[in-house]
């Protein structure tokens, strides 16, 4: 039986079973019957019990947010929307800056990502591509930093920023706050992907380009990283998104007024914290909805990247 | 070598003399130089910003409190900070507002070990589970594949903080679905749930749990998933011949075949879960479910006990430390 057989009659096999001679037995004793005979059967069955159940259960509290969002105030709230009101939708702008705190949110990322893919690109083309001595200890070093807690390296950290060691340097309700730290929390897994990249390109193509004139900087930004886009961009995809969903130093690094440079997180909080007076459930939906969009969008793009990124990185040691 | 340099002065030389020299410079290097110098940039952001964090919360962790100003440290006393938040004997009270009565640290921190450990457990074997599920469903060949794949990877994607309102809006008595304000919700009924389940900390904490097993099965299914289409196809089909079912098949190919990859990922998940913060102040607050973060937090804010805070930061990282070097024991001595 091939494949295309089984799937036409697999899994929700009631109709078309007309070699069925027993015609006193019910829909499902048939179906069990059948799938006695067969076990292929049972076995797809099984598989689509499990992708419905599978999708049910991670979309359906997306879908809830979106009740929840668009179901007027004086309606009742039940499974499916008590009416539509988009109104929500425009409050979460004019209630509170929610435009400044996305604007501050994309800004990090985008500025973070630039920071680790230009450092991650050189570390990863020296533990990628060169040998020297030490290159072992210093990957597994890079590693076990990433293996500590954010509070293990906070308290210092926010000392410093609000000035407390050094008067002069008070990064605090600046982006550099949340840009320092993401940027050295989330290098170590873009040093991995693009070490495994990078290590990828035949020497062939880098010595051709050496023996061409081109300088070993040259070499690198005009030869490696162009020939490991893919790995640059899954390194960026998943830095981008990283930052986009931090939480803790996103929380800790401002006084969370959008003025300062807060990131969503504070935006969100703003709209839960405010009360039930001030804002209506359905507005705190709404601004989560339209905050999602943004990795949403990236997730359906770029999913490719994620998946291989994230497995290259987490299986590399 | 000689010839490339000159070759590069050329390639360079319409540009200013201090690039060219620069250029000359960095080809007279040896790879060993060569290699360190392009490390410089990364090695220094880690050392500022992560390596030195590290040594000075150590150095933090070796004073004591200080409760006179602001986030000051008193004197210094060794590793005394760490015997007695362990041994239960740091009796010091703290204000603790929004408790009945005010708790000594170490009780604190025995609460919030205990919230750590029950939600690293908990959420990393259900995560390997479904995890398990999932990527056995993402491993057939079937239309709408890629959509599937989308839909479970989503919840791993989106923030922290939108995570915890989801489920701040699920469980809502006001408005909740399985949860009503007046015991009327399904899950009350059941008797899972009290009538303020956001401000119950049984309650908070299966809902966190619950949040965390939603968010981050993804990444466990995708890296058993990987760890899957890794196997060769030529063993199945080897199997097939000989009569083996599916199940079986499943039993003596996959699961021996995927192991090794589902305890890294299981690694990496408790290292992240034992980390857990966001979710919870999001969803109930850090008095409801406190977790090791959570204490770390509350010491240095509220409380402005920074040599406690340092204290119980290093124990938590020291924790992490211990389960990774359990793991990677275990793999020497598996050979795997």
């Amino acid at each position: 039986m091939s494949r295309e057989d089984q799937r036409t009659d697999g899994g929700t096999a009631t109709a078309g079973i007309s070699d069925e001679p027993e015609l006193k037995r019910g829909i499902f004793a048939r179906w069990v019957s059948k799938a006695i005979k067969n076990p292929e059967r049972a076995y797809r069955a099984m598989f689509y019990t499990a992708a419905v159940f599978f999708l049910v259960t991670t979309l359906f509290p997306f879908y809830w947010l979106l009740v929840v969002a668009i179901t007027p105030e004086s309606a009742a709230l039940g499974l499916v929307p008590g009416g539509f009101e988009v109104g929500v939708f425009a409050d979460v702008f004019v209630k509170i800056d929610f435009a400044r705190y996305m604007f501050n949110s994309l800004l990090l990322a985008t500025l973070t990502t630039i920071v680790v893919l230009v450092l991650a690109s050189l570390a990863g083309y020296v533990f990628g591509r060169l040998d020297f001595p030490g290159k072992g200890p210093l990957m597994l070093a890079i590693l076990a930093i990433s293996y500590f807690p954010p509070a293990a390296f906070f308290l210092p950290l926010y000392r410093l920023f609000t000035g407390n060691v050094f008067p002069w340097l008070s990064l605090y309700n600046t982006p550099g706050a949340m840009v320092l730290p993401f940027s050295s929390l989330f290098m170590p897994l873009s040093i991995f992907i693009l070490t495994t990249f990078y290590g990828q390109i035949p020497d062939g193509l880098e010595d051709a380009a050496r023996v061409e004139g081109t300088t070993r900087l040259g070499a690198l930004f005009r030869v490696i990283v162009p020939l490991s886009a893919p790995g640059v961009a899954t390194a960026g995809v998943l830095t981008f998104i990283a930052v986009y969903n931090e939480f803790f130093f996103s929380f800790w690094m401002t006084d969370g007024s959008a003025s300062a440079w807060a990131p969503i997180v504070a935006g969100i909080l703003q709209l839960q914290r405010a009360g039930q007076f001030e804002i209506t459930y359905g507005v705190m939906a709404a601004g989560s909805i339209i905050a999602v969009l943004p990795v949403a969008i990236l997730v359906v793009v770029a999913q490719e990247k994620i998946v291989s990124g994230l497995t290259a990185g987490a299986l590399k040691e | 070598m000689a010839t490339e340099t000159e070759q590069a002065e050329t390639v360079g030389g319409d540009r200013s003399g201090v690039y060219t020299s620069f250029v000359r410079w960095m080809e007279n290097l040896t790879e060993t130089q060569f290699a360190y110098f392009l490390l410089t940039p990364a090695l220094l952001l880690l050392l500022v910003i992560a390596v030195w964090p590290l040594i000075a919360t150590f150095r933090l962790s070796l004073f004591a409190d200080s409760f006179i100003g602001g986030a000051t440290v008193g004197e210094f006393v060794g590793l005394q900070n760490y015997i007695e938040i362990i041994t239960g004997e740091r009796s010091a009270s703290l204000p603790a507002p929004l408790l009945p009565t005010s708790l000594s640290m170490s009780a604190l921190f025995e609460s919030a070990l205990a919230v750590t450990l029950v939600f690293t457990l908990a959420s990393v074997f259900f995560e390997t589970l479904i995890g398990f599920g999932q990527a056995l469903v993402l491993n057939q060949e079937f239309t709408g594949r890629r959509w599937v794949r989308v839909a479970i990877i989503i919840p791993w994607a989106i923030p922290i903080v939108i995570q915890g309102m989801i489920f701040f809006l699920l469980f809502q008595p006001d408005i909740g679905l399985l949860v009503g304000s007046e015991g009327n919700g399904i899950l009350q009924q059941l008797g899972i749930m009290s009538n303020t389940p956001l401000a119950n900390a049984q309650d908070s904490t299966l809902i966190v749990i619950v949040a965390d097993i939603w968010k981050t099965t993804a990444f466990m299914a995708l890296l058993i998933l990987a760890g899957m289409q890794s196997i060769n196809r030529d063993l199945y089909d080897v199997a097939k011949v000989a009569g083996a079912s599916p199940w079986q098949r499943f039993k003596t190919i996959t699961l021996p075949l995927i192991l090794p990859t589902v305890l890294v990922a299981m690694l990496f998940r408790t290292i992240q879960a034992m980390r857990v913060y966001g979710i919870i102040e999001t969803v109930s607050g850090c008095t409801t479910v406190p977790s090791l973060s959570c204490l770390v937090i509350q010491s240095f804010f509220q409380n402005s006990a920074v040599g406690s805070a340092a204290t119980i930061a290093f124990i938590t990282a020291g924790i992490i430390a211990i389960v990774v070097s359990v793991y990677i024991v275990g793999f020497a001595r598996e050979g795997i």
